[in-house]
């Protein structure tokens, strides 16, 4: 099954991001993601409200991290989301930003493991486990267990770019969020998902594996390409050599457009992104280019396609655009 | 003249449309924060349903246009020819 999902980042006053997700579910969206970082407003806050005013559409992090919220908590904030939002709520978990964490002066130490053993404490918590958990990154004395019960499944999700991190959420995640929009990246994800699954002994049909994706949308490609720019510049400046070289990127080129964001040069930074690179970084275009590149995503195996921002020149109007233009075409399938 | 009053002299037909437009200047607006939040909330609740075209929809989105974004309000409603609630968002300087 194809399913649909939608990011926001939590910027924007509360009433417009409701607005905005309250939009995607009249137009058959299938989930909403808020992502989670301590400088936009708080993820659980945000998706309680927005689960106040919705009904069917699946809702969670999109994603958090272990390194400043303890997974005890995130346990608990879901746990409690779910009492809103009975069997809706869905919950992505990844090693964070190291831009983020840098700035309040936390490591990202051991990622694979600190992710591996909060997927652990989660899952414990929600069953309200008895028993104490000594991990090599967390601990938790026994009877350190939420008092109260939770009714539903809520499925972990992991949010992954690297192999180590897509073969972990292969083994041990109810699905993936792949960190890429491209279908060759995508579809390199998607074997260490099934390796990572094969590790773990489990059938790699019952994953559900979203690309999760710099997105924007238009009635003309010029006004789809131009608001990715800038998220394209930060993919580029954070990407790995080994990403870079696979797309043809120059290493000089990246330190320099690194270099200008870190300078808050943002002409140079962004005037650095070419065409090629948003190519590589992102999915945009009109609604028919849209459609023509999320088939070919399917191909590679996903089962799920989440809108990353910025969505298009008008968040409104892109949701519109996505929701009556392009998710017909596979909704009807 | 309330808001309420002057929803009722819109004509039907162009209910749809305002709305439309008054949510543009709602989503919009630099000054959004100026929406007192349970307003915020009363339009959600009414866009849940979609029923912001109804009475009772516009007469909240008029109001919240009021705090948000007044100048543009008052173009928009020049635009669709409602004079009379022109006035009503008519600046002041």
């Amino acid at each position: 099954m194809r399913s649909f999902g939608i990011e926001f980042v939590p910027m924007e006053l509360f009433w417009r991001t409701t607005y905005y997700a309250v939009q995607a579910e009249h137009l058959g969206y299938d989930s909403i993601w808020i992502t989670d970082h301590f400088n936009n407003r708080n993820v659980y806050v945000s998706l309680a409200v927005i689960a106040n005013y919705t009904e069917k559409i699946r809702l969670g992090p999109g994603v958090t991290n272990p390194y400043l919220i303890h997974p005890v908590m995130t346990a608990q904030s879901v746990a409690s989301l779910n009492e809103i939002a009975s069997g809706r709520v869905i919950c992505g978990i990844g090693a964070g930003d190291r831009t983020t964490l840098d700035m309040v002066g936390t490591e990202m130490e051991a990622p694979l493991q600190t992710v591996r053993e909060s997927v652990e404490i989660i899952r414990r918590q929600i069953a309200r486990d008895k028993g104490e958990y000594d991990g090599k990154r967390f601990r938790t004395s026994a009877g350190a267990r939420l008092n109260f019960k939770v009714g539903d499944f809520i499925p972990i999700f992991i949010g992954a770019q690297g192999p180590k991190m897509l073969r972990l959420a292969g083994e041990i995640g109810d699905g993936t969020l792949i960190n890429a929009s491209h279908p060759d990246d995508i579809e390199r994800a998607v074997k260490q998902i099934r390796r990572g699954a094969e590790r773990g002994g489990r059938s790699f049909d019952e994953l559900d594996i979203a690309a999760y994706t710099s997105f924007s949308v238009a009635m003309d490609e010029k006004s789809a390409r131009k608001p990715v720019v800038p998220v394209v510049a930060y993919i580029v400046a954070g990407s790995p050599p080994t990403v870079l070289e696979r797309h043809d990127i120059p290493q000089e080129k990246a330190d320099g457009i690194r270099k200008d964001l870190a300078d808050r040069n943002w002409g140079e930074a962004f005037g650095a992104v070419d065409e090629a690179m948003i190519d590589s970084f992102a999915i945009c275009g009109t609604p028919e280019q849209c459609i023509e590149k999320i088939e070919v995503l399917f191909k590679t195996g996903i089962t799920h396609f989440v809108t990353g921002s910025p969505l298009g020149p008008s968040v409104r109007g892109a949701i519109n655009l996505f929701g009556l233009e392009v998710l017909p075409h596979f909704k009807s399938e | 003249m309330g808001y309420k009053e002057f929803v009722k002299s819109i004509p039907a037909t162009m209910r749809e449309l305002l709305a439309e437009r008054l949510v543009d200047v709602m989503l919009e607006a630099k000054d959004g924060s100026r929406v007192p939040s349970s307003l915020a909330k009363t339009i959600l609740f009414y866009w849940q349903r979609e029923q912001l075209s109804s009475e009772a929809g516009l007469t909240n989105l008029l109001e919240a246009v009021s705090y948000a974004d007044p100048d543009r309000a008052f173009t928009v409603m020049e635009g669709l020819g409602l004079e009379e609630l022109k006035l009503a968002f008519r600046p002041t300087s």
